[in-house]
């Protein structure tokens, strides 16, 4: 609860700084202040992926040696997978409301676009087989699909700079003439500071809620197999 | 920046505050769907449950 309640107050700040104080863009005008929801949310979904990742190869090294430990794998790559989907979803939407203003076209086919939109479908189709699949090998198949989902990430990340389409170039690390003026390095900071924050929120009471699901599921197992016994004597 | 600005009706206007808008509906929508989903998931009974004995002819 600490923790939330100051998430939303580090929120609150950067959003102030961002909207109020961060001085407009020379070129872009005030449009410009979509950045600083748009850059920490598209950097933060190609972190995500790599926590699903992890989960996941966990999860296949336990499922046979230690299926507590499994389950536990399980729910942190369900709920980064679902925290992924929502980042990468307000990646692209806020980049397409900046795009119609900048560009005059809500989407292009360029390579930085369709490589996120790739990815975006890869943990939708995750997301969609975690609840869909009925075989008993869902979270093994999950995990696998998870494996090759994580390629798409340093793809995503490279593609402004193996090819240069419509995209903007990288701001930081993109060579000379690149950068943030220094003014506004504080609401950009901030920014990123309160959504990683927010993220770790949301994979913590995601995670929670799958845990708490998990040991239902367990009880009600545990329910049927004594009620199958009792009828057995 | 005043905030009136923000409720001009210029494209850049309208599209940056949708764009924030939408950041917060998104975000909260997903948290509290996640909070939905925890009030409707009962709690586990934990130490009520006691695991079954194994079969006599185990």
């Amino acid at each position: 609860m600490v923790w939330f309640l100051l998430t939303l107050g580090v929120i609150a700040y950067a959003t102030r700084l961002g909207l109020l104080l961060a001085p407009v863009d020379a070129l872009q005008g005030n449009v410009f202040r979509i950045f600083f929801y748009h850059v920490p949310h598209s950097m933060l979904s190609l972190l995500f992926p790599y926590v699903n990742l992890g989960a996941s190869l966990c999860y296949l090294y336990w499922r046979r040696r230690d299926p507590l430990k499994a389950l536990t794998a399980d729910a942190v790559a369900i709920a980064s997978a679902e925290v992924t989907v929502v980042y990468a979803s307000i990646c692209l939407w806020t980049g397409m409301l900046w795009g119609r203003v900048e560009w005059g076209i809500w989407w292009t086919w360029d390579a930085r676009l369709t490589s996120m939109l790739l990815l975006w479908l890869l943990y939708v189709s995750y997301l969609m087989l975690r609840k869909l699949s009925s075989t008993g090998q869902t979270h093994t198949l999950a995990a696998v699909l998870s494996v090759f989902a994580a390629i798409d990430v340093p793809i995503v990340y490279f593609s402004i700079q193996w090819w240069r389409t419509q995209h903007p170039a990288p701001v930081f690390g993109g060579g000379p003439d690149t950068g943030l003026d220094p003014s506004m390095y504080p609401a950009f900071i901030w920014n990123i500071v309160s959504w990683a924050m927010w993220g770790i929120f949301l994979v913590g009471f995601r995670y929670a809620l799958e845990r708490r699901r998990q040991a239902f599921e367990q009880d009600a197992a545990l329910k049927a197999i004594e009620a199958s016994l009792e009828l057995a004597k | 920046m005043k905030l009136s600005w923000l409720f001009g009706s210029s494209m850049e206007a309208h599209h940056l505050l949708y764009a924030y808008l939408s950041v917060w509906a998104i975000q909260g929508g997903f948290c509290a769907w996640v909070l939905w989903n925890w009030v409707r998931t009962p709690k586990s009974s934990g130490a009520d449950v006691e695991p079954p004995p194994p079969p006599e002819d185990y």
